[in-house]
Formats: C-alpha cells, structure tokens, sequence
C-alpha cells in the first residue's frame, strides 16, 4: 500500500501533461484526494504497540553500492504522512480555484513534492532518504521561482544555496556512515536498520552528527540558519508557503529522530546541549521576531521558527515524554500554520495587502472566516484545550525533566506565542475596517478546504492521544537506544579510525547483495 | 637505424609546430601547426613502434591521424564561418570569451 | 442519577448552548439566542442543584467523587483523564456559578437587545460559563489548566467583543496577555508537581503531598508560588492587577459576569482547591495573604480617586477579591468563598445597576457627570443603593457577615496575622467611602441634564462616543445597540436586579456567628484534612466583637462619604488641589501600568526591533553576503586568468608542460 501512497501522487502529476486542459485540476485533486484516502486507511491498519517498522518494503536497487530500495511506517512517520496528504490534498484543492497560469507544470510540480515527501517520510534507507530530502528542493524551486512574487529570483537562490550546503553535507555524512560502518556490517550498505545495529565510533559520529544536523537545522529552519526563510516566504506563492512551513519544515525535525538519534547515539548526547541551546535561542527569536514583524507572512514564518524550536527541544529532552510530544507538535504545527497562509491568501484578496498596517476589521461581515482564523489562532498560540498544547506540555515536561534550565526559557516564548499570535489575528479581523479593504464572508468552496482543516484541529484538541498512543512506541525505541547507547564504547570494540576507515571500506562490486528481510 | 634520430626529427617538428602556435595570429596558420605539431606526435609514435617491434604505436598514430582528421574539420569549418560572418581572421581579436 | 451525571450536564448545557447560538447565528430570530442563552444556564442551575442534593445524599465522609469521559492523552508516563472531582467545593462554586450567570444571562436578554452581535454575545457568553465551570469541576491539573485558559479566552472575546473599538482590542489583548502568564505559571507548577508527586490528578496529589513535602520545603513553596502566580494574574492583585480596569471595555453584563462575580475569583478557588500544598508551604501562603492585603488597601485608594463609575466598581472588585485572598490564604476558607458568594451577588447587582444608569446616560460612565437619578430611575437607584450597602458591609447585608468572618479569623489567629485583621477594617471604611461616593454622585444631589429628561419620559440619545477617547464609535457593531436598555422598562433586567438585591442582603444569614454555618459544615469534608481549618475556631464573642467594629466602621464610612459629597461636594475640589501629588498618584493608578510599559512592554519591542534591524539584517543576512561576497572575490582573482588570447592559453599549455618535465627531471635524476 505504501508504495501507491508513494508514487501515485507523482503518477497524478505526470498525468496533469496528458490530459485536456480542463481537466488538469480534476487530476490533480483525485490524486492528491486518492493518497489522502490511502493514508488514513494506513493510520486505520496500524498497529498500535509496535515499536518497528510495518508495511515494509525492501527491494534490491543499486547492490555495488549497497542501496536498497527500503519503505516503511512507524508511528513516528505515521501521522506525519496523513498530515502530507492532508495538506497536500487541501492545497491542491485550494489552488485549483485559483489557477494559475501554467497550470500542468504546477500540479505537476505539486505532485512531485508530494512524493518526494513522502519519500523521505516512508524511506528506510539512508541514501534513499537523502535522496527524497534533495528531491524535495526541486519542485518547491520551480514552484517558488516560477509562480511566486516578487524577487522570487533572488529568493529561490538563496534558498537553494541554502538547503543545498546542508544536503551536500548530509549526503557527504551519509556516505561516510556507510562506509564506516561497512567494517562492521561485512558490507557496505545504507540501510539504517544495520546501520544502527554497528553505530560508528565517538570520534566518527561527532562530525557525522554536526553533518546531519546542518542539513536538518537549515531545512527548518533554526535560528542563526534562517537567513533564507524571509526572502523565500515574503515571494512563495501562498498555497506553496502553507506546504513548505507546514510538512517540509517537519523533514528537518523528522529527520533528527529518524536518523540522528538511532545513528549517532553518543555524539547526540554529547551535542544534546548545544541543540537544546539551538532551539531556546529559535524559540524566542522566533517569538520576538514574530511581534515586530508587519508583514503577516513573516509573523507566520517567524512563529513557524519558534513552533520548531519547541519540537527540536522536545526531541532533545532525550526522553520518551519530550519526543512524543515533539511528534504530536509536528502534526500540529502543520495544521494550524498551513491554514494561517491559507487565511493569509484570503485576507490578500480582501484588502490587496499582506501589511498588518494596511489591514484591519474584516471580520465584520465575514463572522465564518473569523471565527475559523481565532480557532486555528488560538491552536497557534497553544491554547490550554488544543493539541498544541498538549504537543507542547509533553516536550517542555520532557525537556524539564532533563533539563530545568531550558524548560525554564523555553516558556517564555509560551507567553511571546500568545502575544504575538493574538496580535496577528486582532489587526487583521479587529478595529477599523482599513482602506481599500473588502470584508467579505469566505466562499463556500474556501470554506471547503478550510473547515475540514479546522475540524481535524478541533478533533486533536478533543483527542491528542491518538497521535501520543502511537507514537510513543517508536519514540521510546528511538530514545532507549540513545540512553543505553551514550556509554562510550568499550576499549576492546572493534573501534573504526577516521582515517582508515576511509582507506579500508570493503572494495566496491565485492558486496553480495543482502538478504537480511 | 637507431631511433633516436626519429626522435630528433619528431622533437624538431613538434617544435616548430608549438613555435607557430604561439607566435602566429592567422587561425589558419595556427591549424596548420597543431597539425605540424600531431605528426610530430605520430612519427615519434611510429619510430617507437618499430623499435620495440609491436603494432601498439601504429594503432595510436592511426587513431591520432583520425583524430587530426576531425579537427581539421572542425577548425576549417570554424574558420570558413568566420570568413563567411566577415570577422577578422585574427586570434588576438576573437576574444569574447575573456572573463 | 448520581452527583458525577449531574455534574456533566452542568458541564454539558452550556456547551450545548453555546454550539447552539454558535451555529445558528444567522437562523435565530429575535431574541431567541438570548432565552436559548438563559435556557441553558437555567437548566444547568437546575441540575447543579440536582448534584447539591445528590451529594447531600451521601454521609459527609463519601462526598469526594471522580468521573472521567475519556482519557484525554496517556503516553510517556503521563497519564491526563477527561475527569471531573465532584465534592462539597466545587458544588458550592458552580452553584454560585451558574446560579449568577443565569441572572445575568437574563439581564443581558434586554440589555444587548438591539446589539447586532446578539447570538455571538449569548455564545461567547455561555462559553465562558462552561469554561468556568470546566475550572471547577476539574479533577486534575491539566483540566485546570485548560478551562483557566478556556475562562481566559472568553474574557478576551468578550472584552474585546465590540471588536472596532481600538481601546476594546487592547484591553482584551492586555487581558489575554496577563492572563497567559498566569497560565503559564500554572504550568510550571504542573511541572514541578508532576515531578515531585508523579500525577495530576487532584485526590492523589493531596493524599501524597504531606509525605512527600516537608513543610517549607523549597520546591513545594516554589509549586505554590508559580500556582499564586496563575492565581493572582487571574483574580487580578497585585502585581497583575492591570488588565482588570481595562477590561471594562467589555459589556457590562460581562463586566458584572466575569470581572467581578465568577472568573476573577477562581484564584481564591484555586487557592482554596490546592490548600494542601499550601498547607505545607506556609511562607507562600503568608506571601499571599499579604499580597492580597496590600491590594485590597491599594484598589480601595484607587476607587477614591478614578472617575469612570464601571472602573470604580472594577477597583472595588481587586479590592474584595484581596480580603477573599486573605481569607484562603490564612485558612478560613469557608470565609473566603462564603465572601466570594455575596460579592458575587452583590458585585453583579452594582454593575447590572451602573449598566443601567449608563443607558439612561446614552454611554456616558464619568461620574462627575451624573446625578440626581433617584426620581428618574427609583427601581435601578434602590437596588444601587442595595448593592453600595452590601458592599459597604453595612450591618445585616451579606458583606458585613462574610467580610467579618474572614478578618475575625485573622485575628483569631493571632500573631501578626493582626496586621491583616487591622489592615482589613482600615479597607473597609475605604470600601464604606467609595461605595457611597458612587450613590451620592449618582443618585442624590440636583439630577443632571439626562436624568431630567427621563424624568419626563424620554431616554437620552447620543452619538456613541468612546468614553475613554472620545472618539466617535463605529456603530456597526452596535455598542449596546442604538437602543439603551434601562431596568425600569425592561422586565428580564428588573428581574435579575430583584433577585440578585435580595441575595446581597439576605445571603449573609447562611452563616452568622452563633446562629448558624450551613457553609462552614457543608465545606468540611474538603477541609478536614486542613488543621488550620479544625484548629482554629473563631468564638462567637470575638465574632460578634468583629461584627460590632465592622459596623462602626462602615457607618463612619458612609458618614464620612455623605458629608464629603452631599454636605460639601466642595471638599473634595480643596482636597484634590491640596495633595496634588497623591491625587496624581491615586488617578495614576499607582503608576503601575506606566512602570509595565516602561520595564516591560517598551524593553520587549526595543529587543524585536533591535534583532530585527542588528541581528537579522546584519548578522543573518551579514553572513550571507559575506559568503557570497567571497565566491565572488575568488572570482574576480581567477577571471585574470581568462584573458580570451588563445595564444596566451596555448602559451600555459606548453609552459606547463615544460615545467612538469623540468619536474619530472629534477625527480628522476
């Protein structure tokens, strides 16, 4: 089944070139609405208690170099593709009623990212997830760039520059793992299941980890590594910006539990501090650069910095509580800030401005776009009663537990979130009704796409141990093996040098391929 | 014969030929060298194979000579462009590839 | 049926009529939003009856129940229900609750008639109710938490619920913001006892807490100190006092429903609910009680000086929740909520009557403006005049009993809880001054130009005006509506004063020293665990000695305040140019909101403007351009070398190759 999810969107997107040109939007959206359907019958046949891996899939791709075509869901990946799916879904819908101008490249593209995310969400090999996580770059690229707003040129680049520095660093690190470890294993391979059965020595993991960690930081992204994120969101066309900070920030998150913390036991524990310190210093950066900010994009994305900063901590409490909650956040976060760039959309066609300046009272005639934006508001700001805040009490519990100092400053931004975020929502909805500003109630088929987003808030809010409960399995897997793995290695384990490692990987074309599954 | 009289001769050629590329500014002329300065290449070839007493070195001079042989075509067809567009057949003042 | 059940419909009505009014906004007519509104806290009062009785029903040592819905999210250890504690307390408070939201449900029927957000006010409205009573009703720390916030948004909505007035969003902006902190000090506190207890769930917790914790112990005083903060930040002392006087901006129903009657006082329930812990950390709660002394004594001075008549009977609210503070925080709980009871019925009585005076001045609130009202308005002037007696604790209305009790058993206590006790009666005769200053200002002395008109029939019309700007309102929203509501014409408004005047005379005669404490013994059982609460019984002598000197003071109090604006009105004048400086400091407000925005408000947006102007344009962005800046003046150093003369390449070519055979030479030989 996964393999549908996987590629389909991507066969609906090839399909959008074939096509006639009225039916491009229909492709698109029963593509998108397809894999939306198979991942909730995915979350519907999961089973609960499972640690590992299911729905797996394992096929021989490239055997001289030991890679492996290698799927497969765990509760930490689970919701994460319904969220996908989800917004996906939604955006496309979003989109087809607004159609741009090139519109078969755009769904096309659409689809693209959505398998790529897919990808690296499902991908259980470590080359192969490199590989989706790069993927991903190229249709937001073309997206940004080809439909976006002003200076997009410029943005586009520094985006790419950006996240490309990182994925070069990552596939440099990834390539190193497996050839370290290929001492170990008997075989060169990438495959992360054996990779984190022979993790490499302290010395290798340290600048291997530091490797990930930029790719992961950056595609985020956290602070001091930002510096792309305000070009690119003030020129991404909105629907676009509500995919990027919604699911693709995740990838980076993601990213740290599925292969920092099973990978590089001893180097996380080591860099634990240094990332909790990465993260308090996003998270008010975030929430102070969100409360001066005018421009409505820029408070969403500088929120979506500080919201990412609280997952990275919570998964670098290093304890089951923080990452579980760091789980559920993502899951959150993706659903109340893609809908904000949504709501954003439709205020830009209410008033032809995106300044909190040069808007304001448009919730006077339109009461259902009001209250939809104060109920994913109020998720934003993680209102006691709403997912997010159970996302966020899980992580700050953790990270309290393990370390009181950073829960300690880390909720300050708790209190900035809620300035912030009501400020947002009061100057656009509130006061006078601004110039040249049209208040007008949302239209059903906005509404169409809005409301069921809102409701699956709403739903989370009543239940956020739907995500918890099934996460927590795989989470306590992720961070036992960090605990019990922080010893350092024994002296009379077979302990790979960097520099030989380099020199003494096993010869290429000499490994079999393996039948470990 | 001993070979390094080919030698001699081959070095001379080459010489004569790499002289020609860097002092003349007619693209012609400086075809006309490079190709001086190939054969050079093929006698030295073709005197090495003699002297070991294999076919390796006339392999090589028979695929230098196709190689010569494109080139030419190659070069000539660039400078009959550049003769047919009216520019100046001079490689001093072709150099819009300056950085 | 059992308590529990009864509890969850309680909990359930309001809800319901909230989705209700929420949904139907557009398909309800008339004032059907309204009576589905009052319908369900109607029913809700009902059955939090049903649940009194229900619980009566049991032996007093079985009247601690739990129920839970579902469990809200059990991973990682943490284990968080949907469930509800139904025992002697929270009974009491959703009594009180929901028995003055229903009145005030009624009240507002009328009052926002004409407003054209009327179904959004019912549903917002009875939202709040259900957050209130989701607070109470809690069983664990985290639902506490959750209806705390929930109560805090729908202060904010309601506050800011005439959304075009500038003033209005800032107020419920300020509110939300304060209100947060107090969240978020709630939180820490859930951390800390998580931590040390390993559960959120209130039995447990209590039951833990005296083995767990030595007394004074640093971590169970800091529990209780970040629980003092979401206390104080909602019931509005010092020093988070500042959003209340603000958020006035609201209706005034609301100003009666939630700032004065019910969401205020969930601090000195909390304190009340966590008294275990505080029994174990007696410097916090000593902390608290002086906090809550030094605000009652700062907002009655205050509500000497400030000329807005809601705004006055905002201070006056602070200032009775600081005596409801001392009272739970020194152990005479059954005091504090029992005070909490009549001010609830006496606060809202005070603000549905200054609702009406507004009306019948067209939305002005400046008292100086006002007089004379007594023949204008008779029905809304005496149950004003009701209320300013109750909260004077004038002898024999409900204050002067609950406002006693509580500064008895400060004395009772001895040692220099007397501060308290001396320091309560010095509020009271302020309390007895300013009360009065609102009846004589409004309703005695020659009747101002509005009153004289209605005195021939006809109700004042002005533009609407904001009253602290003055600027023109935008009328969309309504604004009460173009059409004022004053209790002589409208029946649901008379009603809900009626019964709510009776209430704040008759409802001290639940407990009076001697006769009777119908609170105290239905209180126990969620008490008897407190040795301060079986320990120290207040005599019925010194009681009555309380009594005896709570009545002297009040009667000087109204004295004083007849002679300072009836007798002499100019006095006052003499008086505020005389001390210029304290009229200063007291109109002021103590400076308090200045000094916030100065050390506080200013500081934060001087960071954001700082890293947005330093830290991004020049750090985040310096470190790109420095990258790229270098890519580039690599390139201007090897773009020499392109020089575009073939001659020249061919040139590199055969010198390089010279000099790697010249290499190769030098090597080999």
């Amino acid at each position: 089944m996964i393999q549908v999810i996987l590629w389909l969107p991507l066969a609906a997107g090839l399909l959008c070139f074939v096509v006639p040109r009225r039916a491009v939007a229909i492709s698109a959206i029963l593509g998108s609405g397809l894999v939306l359907g198979l991942a909730i019958a995915l979350v519907a046949s999961f089973h609960t208690a499972e640690a590992g891996l299911q729905h797996t899939v394992s096929e021989s791709w490239i055997p001289d170099l030991g890679v492996r075509y290698q799927l497969g869901v765990d509760g930490i990946s689970l919701f994460l593709i319904l969220l996908t799916a989800l917004l996906w879904a939604g955006v496309t819908v979003f989109s087809s009623f607004r159609m741009p101008d090139r519109r078969r490249i755009y769904f096309f593209m659409l689809g693209l990212g959505e398998t790529a995310t897919l990808g690296a969400f499902l991908a259980q090999d470590l080359l192969l997830f490199v590989l989706f996580f790069d993927l991903m770059l190229m249709p937001f690229w073309f997206l940004i760039g080809a439909f976006g707003g002003e200076n997009r040129i410029a943005a586009t680049t520094k985006m790419i520059v950006y996240t490309l520095v990182g994925s070069l660093l990552m596939l440099v690190a990834a390539i190193a793992t497996a050839i370290l470890a290929s001492d170990q294993v008997g075989q060169l391979s990438f495959s992360i299941a054996d990779l984190r059965a022979h993790t490499l020595s302290t010395g290798s993991q340290q600048w291997i980890f530091l490797f990930f960690a930029a790719a992961f930081l950056i595609k985020m992204p956290a602070v001091v590594v930002h510096g792309w994120l305000p070009d690119a969101y003030r020129a991404a066309p909105l629907p676009v910006l509500a995919l990027l900070a919604g699911v693709l920030s995740k990838v980076g998150a993601y990213g740290f539990l599925r292969v920092a913390l099973p990978l590089y036991p001893q180097a996380t524990v080591q860099y634990q501090e240094l990332i909790l310190l990465i993260g308090v210093a996003s998270i008010l950066y975030g929430s102070v650069m969100a409360f001066t900010q005018t421009n409505v994009r820029l408070i969403a994305g500088y929120s979506s910095i500080a919201q990412l900063g609280f997952i990275t901590i919570g998964i670098f409490s290093l304890r089951p509580d923080g990452a579980d909650g760091s789980v559920l956040q993502m899951v959150n976060h993706g659903l109340v800030v893609a809908p904000i760039f949504l709501i954003i959309a439709l205020l830009w066609e209410r008033s032809g401005s995106e300044d909190l300046a040069r808007l304001g009272g448009l919730a006077m005639r339109a009461p259902v776009l009001a209250a939809l934006f104060l109920i994913v508001t109020l998720a934003t700001l993680a209102m006691p009663g709403s997912a997010n805040f159970i996302g966020e009490f899980y992580i700050l519990i953790g990270v309290f537990q393990a370390k009181i100092v950073y829960a300690l400053v880390a909720v300050v931004g708790v209190a900035l979130a809620a300035f912030y975020a009501i400020r947002l929502f009061q100057r656009t909805m509130h006061g006078r009704l601004a110039e040249n500003a049209d208040s007008r109630e949302i239209a059903l088929r906005d509404a169409a796409v809005l409301a069921p987003l809102v409701a699956c808030i709403i739903a989370l809010a009543l239940y956020p141990g739907l995500i918890l409960s099934r996460g927590q399995a795989a989470v306590q897997d992720k961070v036992a093996a960090v605990v019990s793995n922080s010893k350092p290695v024994a002296p009379n384990a077979p302990s790979v040098r960097a520099e030989s490692g380099w020199t003494s990987y096993a010869p290429l074309g000499a490994s079999p391929t393996r039948g470990d599954r | 014969m001993d070979v390094t009289w080919y030698l001699v001769l081959s070095a001379l050629l080459f010489s004569i030929g790499a002289g020609g590329v860097l002092i003349r500014r007619s693209p012609l002329v400086i075809l006309l060298c490079l190709e001086l300065m190939l054969n050079a290449g093929n006698l030295a070839l073709v005197a090495f194979a003699r002297d070991r007493g294999d076919q390796d070195g006339q392999i090589f001079a028979l695929i230098v000579m196709v190689v010569a042989a494109c080139e030419v075509v190659v070069g000539l067809g660039l400078i009959v462009a550049m003769f047919r567009r009216r520019l100046p057949l001079n490689v001093d003042e072709m150099r819009n590839l300056r950085g | 049926m059992s308590a529990t059940t009864y509890a969850w419909l309680v909990l359930g009505l309001p809800l319901a009529g909230c989705l209700v009014n929420a949904l139907g906004w557009r398909s309800l007519p008339g004032r059907a939003a309204g009576w589905i509104g009052t319908g369900a806290i109607a029913l809700a009062f009902l059955n939090s009856i049903a649940a009194l009785v229900a619980l009566l029903d049991k032996p007093a040592s079985g009247r601690e129940l739990t129920s839970s819905l579902w469990t809200y999210a059990s991973a990682a250890g943490l284990d968080i229900k949907l469930g509800i504690l139904v025992d002697p307390l929270s009974v009491f408070m959703i009594l009180v609750v929901t028995g003055v939201s229903m009145l005030i449900h009624l009240y507002s029927i009328s009052y926002l008639e004409s407003d054209r957000g009327y179904a959004r006010y019912f549903s917002y409205l009875n939202f709040f109710v259900f957050s209130m009573l989701l607070l109470v009703l809690a069983g664990n720390f985290v639902l506490l938490i959750v209806g705390w916030a929930f109560v805090g948004f729908a202060s904010y909505a309601l506050i800011s619920f005439w959304y075009r007035r500038n003033t209005a969003t800032k107020a419920g902006m300020k509110a939300f913001v304060i209100n947060v902190i107090g969240d978020v000090g709630l939180v820490l506190a859930a951390f800390f006892i998580f931590r040390e207890l390993g559960t959120f769930e209130y039995l447990p917790m209590f039951q833990s807490a005296p083995q767990q914790f030595s007394t004074n112990e640093g971590v169970v005083v800091a529990i209780c100190l970040l629980i003092l903060v979401g206390a104080f930040a909602k019931s509005a002392q010092l020093p988070l006092h500042t959003w209340l006087p603000d958020a006035m901006e609201g209706p005034t129903p609301v100003s009666a429903l939630i700032h004065a009657a019910t969401m205020v006082t969930a601090g000195v329930y909390l304190i009340a609910r966590m008294h275990p812990l505080f029994l174990q950390a007696p410097t916090a709660a000593d902390i608290s009680a002086f906090l809550g002394l030094a605000t009652l004594i700062f907002a009655a001075t205050v509500a000497l000086a400030v000329t807005d008549l809601k705004r006055i009977i905002a201070y006056s609210t602070i200032s009775q929740i600081g005596y409801m503070v001392v009272g739970v925080s020194i152990g005479a709980y059954a005091a504090g909520l029992f005070h909490l009871m009549s001010h609830a019925f006496f606060k809202a009585l005070l603000f549905m009557a200054a609702g009406s005076v507004i009306a019948a001045m067209a939305g002005t609130q400046n008292i100086d403006r006002m007089s004379g009202f007594r023949r204008a308005l008779p029905f809304t002037s005496t149950l004003l005049i009701v209320g300013a007696l109750s909260l004077a604790a004038f002898p024999g209305t409900a204050g002067f009993f609950s406002k006693d009790e509580i500064l008895a058993f400060a004395a009772e206590r001895g040692g220099f809880y007397w501060i308290l006790a001396i320091g309560g009666y010095v509020g009271a005769f302020l309390t007895a001054i300013y009360a009065f200053r609102i009846v004589f200002r409004v309703v005695y002395r020659e009747p101002c130009p509005e009153a004289r008109k209605l005195e021939q029939g006809h109700l004042a019309h002005a533009e609407p005006q904001n009253p602290m700007t003055g600027e023109k309102e935008d009328t969309d929203v309504g604004f009460p509506g173009p059409e004022h509501q004053i209790a002589e014409r409208a029946r649901p408004m008379a009603i809900a004063m009626a019964v709510l005047g009776l209430g704040a005379i008759f409802g001290g005669y639940l407990q009076v020293p001697g006769v009777d404490h119908v609170l105290d013994t239905f209180l126990a059982p969620t008490f008897e665990d407190s040795p301060l609460h079986s320990g120290i019984h207040v005599s019925t002598g010194t009681a009555w000695a309380g009594l005896a000197a709570g009545a002297a003071l009040s009667l000087l109090g109204i004295a004083t305040s007849y002679y300072l604006y009836v007798v002499a009105p100019q006095t006052t004048e003499r008086l505020r140019e005389r001390a210029h400086a304290v009229y200063a400091f007291l109109i002021h407000k103590w400076y308090f909101d200045e000094v916030y925005d100065t050390l506080v408000y200013r500081p934060l947006i001087a960071i954001g403007r700082f890293a947005d102007a330093v830290l991004e344009r020049v750090v985040v962005q310096g470190i790109v351009a420095g990258a790229v800046g270098a890519v580039r003046g690599v390139g201007v150093v090897v773009r020499g070398a392109q020089s575009g003369f073939v001659r020249a390449y061919a040139l590199l070519v055969v010198g390089g190759f010279a000099a790697l055979g010249l290499y190769f030479l030098i090597v080999s030989s």
